[in-house]
């Protein structure tokens, strides 16, 4: 069960009216959300929408624009004070091929300057939930595309923030596998009780796994339409074809729709 | 390289010299235009006291001059990456000491340093330091953008960056620079040698000329060349060790 989407008081995100200008494009536009702790929120949108300049703000990569507020647990901060603070996972899984799979999970905690031998530790008990006991001394060339998906979320659930940021990540994976790493990270997320960010373009993932949908404009970002999924957890693969599902998909799908025919005709249809 | 590939090689080898010996033999070649191989052989072991001392000596400087050049071009490489202003500064100054052929500095080197040892180590230090310092630069600026954004993610200063990601992502080039670098450190050292020097390979070399003893020039090269292809043959198999992931 998700937690509470409307009653904390506090939320542990708050974006308000955030914008972002790269020289003459402008990225993002007044883009505002509130994350709740716990809350699994999943953002959708045509491509070049700003998704990912969103995700760098979070993260702290880039500094948006002056004007708008960014909040983290109650505190208004630069995105640069982020750096550190929220659990990020790009894309690509960007593994680093001279460290085995016990290692690149540990990377963010060495940086962190925690003991390398009780991160180990820690990471070996946490393999076989990855699916990935038995794997600890090979490297990433060793590795299926979707272990190594497995290898780069285990690295993002042992950085242990309250805020997770998944760029896409299963986007590089075959169906199959993907619908069962949805359901895996469902599960996962259960048991750790963290709060994520996800970023996607399929409509079917987004309703799978959130609590909230939040559908972008096309370029500039805003958001176009706020979504909240109220579908029983723990979720079934059965849910995709039931009739709650597919009325949420039908809103979804006419808000991106309308955004993807917009970009289409402006032709700008750029990628992010 | 694969048992296959190296009996071809040795084929191939043994082929060639024996090619050399005919010609050499069949056609009555004149020794300063090309001895036989087994002229060349019984040369190198009637000689070997002598040869032997002077590989020794050119083999000091080329491995003297390679460690203090491998480790200044990794470190100088270092430093312009973790302090960047200091890059844009000294980064020109170091292209165009480079852009000269590193033996036009032997005259100079030679009058610095003297005829002994340290002159042939100062211009074998040169001439791995360049190699090694481009190829550690091109590495440690190879890396992927969005991975050094992972690690700022995570906290990582520049420093923490370097040693986790650049400076790893880099040996793959850092390692085939000091590949190349082992034949040059060899060629450099005789080259000097032939300029002015009290001992040495080159120093052989040179002497042999001056007495026209043509035969004794071929034994003193192919010693050289089985001591560069050990000194490359060693560093390239350290090198497949070490970076295992390619």
């Amino acid at each position: 069960m998700g937690m509470p989407v409307s009653s904390s008081p506090s939320p542990l995100l708050e974006l308000r009216g955030l914008s972002k200008r790269f020289g003459t494009v402008q990225a993002l536009d007044g883009f505002g959300l509130d994350v709740q702790p716990g809350e699994f929120v999943t953002v959708v949108g045509p491509s070049g929408c700003g998704k990912s300049t969103l995700f760098n703000i979070v993260a702290g990569l880039d500094e948006p624009d002056d004007g708008g507020i960014l909040r983290f647990k109650g505190r208004g901060c630069h995105a640069k004070e982020l750096l550190g603070q929220v659990s990020f996972m790009p894309q690509r899984d960007l593994l680093l091929p001279w460290r085995n799979v016990v290692d690149n999970a540990i990377l963010a905690n060495e940086i962190e300057g925690a003991s390398r031998r009780e991160a180990r530790a820690k990471a070996l008990a946490m393999l076989p939930e990855f699916g990935l006991a038995g794997f600890e001394t090979q490297y990433p060339h060793q590795l299926s595309g979707g272990m190594r998906q497995r290898v780069a979320l285990m690295r993002t659930f042992l950085f242990e923030r309250e805020l997770m940021l998944l760029d896409e990540p299963f986007g590089a994976l075959d169906a199959l596998t993907r619908s069962m790493m949805q359901r895996w990270l469902l599960d996962v997320w259960q048991r750790h009780r963290r709060t994520i960010l996800f970023i996607t373009h399929d409509v079917d993932e987004a309703i799978f796994l959130g609590d909230r949908v939040v559908v972008m404009t096309a370029r500039p970002g805003a958001v176009k339409l706020m979504r909240a999924v109220n579908l029983p957890r723990p979720r079934a693969p059965d849910l995709l074809t039931s009739p709650e599902f597919t009325a949420i998909k039908r809103e979804v799908l006419d808000a991106i729709e309308e955004e993807a025919m917009k970009s289409f005709i402006s032709g700008t249809a750029a990628p992010p | 390289m694969n048992a296959t590939a190296a009996v071809r090689g040795a084929v191939g080898a043994v082929l060639i010299l024996a090619l050399w010996e005919t010609l050499a033999r069949g056609l009555a070649l004149p020794a300063y235009t090309l001895p036989a191989v087994s002229q060349i052989l019984a040369a190198v072991a009637e000689h070997r006291s002598v040869l032997q001392a002077a590989a020794l000596v050119t083999g000091f400087e080329a491995l003297t001059g390679y460690v203090i050049g491998a480790l200044a071009g990794i470190g100088v490489a270092t430093l312009l990456i973790l302090a960047r202003p200091l890059r844009a500064g000294a980064l020109p100054l170091l292209l165009a000491i480079n852009s000269v052929p590193v033996v036009a500095w032997s005259p100079l080197v030679l009058l610095w340093f003297g005829m002994g040892v340290a002159s042939k180590i100062v211009m074998v230090a040169l001439a791995v330091g360049f190699t090694v310092f481009l190829s550690a630069l091109a590495g440690f600026d190879r890396v992927d953008r969005r991975s050094v954004d992972l690690m700022r993610s995570f906290g990582a200063g520049r420093f923490g960056i370097f040693w986790r990601l650049r400076l790893p992502a880099a040996l793959p080039l850092i390692a085939a620079g000091l590949r190349v670098a082992t034949v040059r450190s060899l060629i450099v050292a005789i080259v000097t040698e032939m300029l002015g020097a009290y001992g040495g390979l080159g120093w052989i070399i040179y002497q042999s000329v001056t007495l026209i003893d043509f035969v004794q020039v071929w034994a003193a090269i192919l010693v050289a060349s089985m001591l560069s292809l050990a000194f490359f043959g060693l560093v390239g198999a350290l090198e497949r060790r070490l970076i295992f992931w390619r």
